[in-house]
């Protein structure tokens, strides 16, 4: 990949994926990559982490809101936006297949970080209440499928529907104990239930009151199955949709300055749009 | 072709990155940022519960109210002093500029962009989810909370200072970005600028319809979209990679020590 050419002027040459540089800009090359990484993992984990809490962060927060329906849908659909779009980034501009990895990866950080630092040592609530959904598993299906196929479509059809229904199966081990029934003061409820009546959110409204309704209880399990699945076919909706979206937002897009002249330009001479109807020299 | 002879200033000027790159700047940003985090969080801790529960209490008054207007200044006077010293001292012969100088601005640039994306990371990451422990947690009675007096008038502001900053710092240092406005760092500056005036509708929304504490309520997704925009960075960081290569090239070309091969970037013949 990488070998010298020989001195010449200024110094030595290489040859980096076939492209031949010079040794000092090929050194500052690669001091300037891992700086540039370090700015897309933290501006990655900022800006998905907001916009994941914001749309579906109520049902990561807390264990009595990891229901069979909604948490199951909503999670993977909001989810798979930045892997989309920045799969087309790391993947159209640099061709490296860790795009939705790597933005899951940062959201867990992110999420990790904040359950500790906010919810466990300033609100006092324990990791059994407030630990968030793993989506990893989804995240390593949509890159394998991308790096595999190396098609942004067949990895919506495909990697979409497995980033969703991967959702539910992955956070199974650590959801289940909580599903348990036990009886409390005459009623019957999950263990997550009580844990989240045990510790008071007083300003949050009940998740039973929110959303158990309908058939949910007497369909139990099988309901999960069903959001997963619609899910999936959201999820690759979403996908095509977001791939998209980083496309537009990676573009690079200048316009013209009309105040270059207080940088030491020339101003720009006004477009002529119109002729004079009459030549002047027309004689 | 004629080969050129090697360069006096090949032999004459350091070319090792430590010449282009100011580590101490960017450290020294991200030490002052992360100081500034961990003091806001420290406080949160020791005044939250002690004296951020009542907005009534005089407790509040003193810990909570008076923190709220030191920040008010301190960011009036941070932004005005930074905007206008980037403002001032800018470039007024751009046009002349040399490439060496080029790329040393444009890591200056990467840095600027370092220390605002580190900023962004407490403000959307950190205390953002934070602020969900707080307020589903307590009931609150004032849009002035111990949680949103650091998160919205502290971390905020920092954020837009260095995005602001780093917007200036390229349009009078930079002649690419001063000849046309890139629209990738206009999107990655001006989407969380505008994150700020968004709080005064959420704070009208939570006092005007009484809200029920739960995070993805329609009132929060103006943030959502708005956060979006931070991913015009990958635009943005794209430009000036392929700006910054120009430059390179170009010192390469004005220092005498380039063949033709490098002046136009080809693959190498060759297996």
């Amino acid at each position: 990949m990488t070998k010298a050419v020989g001195p010449e002027a200024g110094g030595e040459y290489i040859e980096i994926y076939g492209v031949r540089w010079s040794r000092w800009a090929a050194k500052l090359s690669a001091q300037v990559d891992i700086i540039i990484s370090l700015i897309i993992v933290l501006a990655v984990t900022a800006a998905f982490h907001l916009h994941f809490m914001l749309l579906a962060g109520d049902w990561d927060f807390w264990v009595d809101w990891k229901d069979r329906e909604y948490w199951v849908t909503l999670t993977p659909i909001v989810a798979i936006t930045f892997p989309a779009a920045l799969q087309y980034v790391l993947w159209e501009k640099f061709r490296l297949p860790i795009g939705a990895t790597l933005a899951i990866t940062g959201l867990m950080v992110g999420a990790w970080i904040a359950r500790f630092f906010g919810f466990h040592l300033w609100s006092y609530f324990p990791f059994s209440l407030v630990w968030p959904a793993l989506m990893i598993p989804g995240a390593l299906v949509l890159d394998c499928v991308l790096l595999l196929t190396g098609n942004f479509f067949i990895t919506a059809v495909i990697g979409g529907m497995g980033f969703a229904v991967l959702f539910y199966p992955s956070n199974w081990p650590m959801l289940a104990a909580y599903r348990l029934p036990v009886e409390v003061m005459g009623s019957l409820v999950s263990v997550g239930d009580y844990i989240g009546y045990a510790f008071t959110r007083t300003a949050t409204p009940e998740y039973l009151r929110f959303i158990e309704r309908g058939t949910l209880r007497t369909f139990g399990g099988h309901s999960a199955w069903v959001s997963s699945a619609f899910a999936g076919f959201v999820c690759v909706l979403t996908y095509l949709l977001w791939w998209h979206i980083g496309m537009l937002l990676s573009r690079v897009t200048t316009l013209p300055n009309r105040w270059r002249h207080l940088f030491g330009y020339p101003r720009e001479r006004p477009p002529q749009t119109a002729s004079p109807a009459v030549p002047r020299d027309a004689s | 072709m004629t080969k050129p002879e090697p360069a006096a200033l090949f032999t004459t000027q350091d070319w090792s990155p430590r010449a282009f790159i100011s580590w101490r700047g960017l450290l020294l940003g991200l030490a002052g940022v992360f100081s500034l985090m961990l003091a806001y969080r420290s406080y949160q801790q020791v005044f939250g519960w002690s004296a951020g529960l009542d907005a009534t209490d005089p407790a509040f008054d003193t810990y909570w109210m008076n923190l709220l207007k030191g920040e008010l200044v301190v960011l009036t006077a941070s932004w005005a002093g930074l905007w206008s010293y980037l403002w001032f001292t800018r470039d007024r012969a751009l046009s002349q500029l040399a490439p060496r100088e080029e790329i040393r601005r444009y890591l200056n640039l990467i840095f600027f962009i370092f220390v605002y994306a580190f900023a962004v990371y407490w403000t959307g990451s950190f205390f953002a989810e934070q602020d969900a422990a707080w307020h589903q947690t307590v009931v609150r009675d004032t849009p002035f909370t111990p949680s949103h007096i650091v998160l919205f008038y502290g971390t905020m502001p920092l954020f837009v200072l260095f995005g602001v900053g780093s917007l200036l710092y390229a349009m009078t240092r930079l002649p690419k970005f001063a000849e046309r406005l890139s629209l990738p760092l206009i999107i990655a500056v001006a989407g969380p600028f505008l994150i700020l005036p968004n709080l005064g509708f959420n704070e009208w929304g939570h006092a005007f319809w009484l809200m029920e504490e739960y995070f993805s309520a329609p009132l929060h997704w103006g943030f959502v979209v708005l956060g979006w925009s931070v991913l015009a960075l990958g635009g943005l960081l794209v430009q000036i990679l392929q700006h910054l290569l120009d430059a390179i090239r170009r010192a390469e070309l004005q220092a005498g020590g380039l063949d033709d091969s490098l002046a136009d970037p080809q693959p190498a013949a060759g297996p």
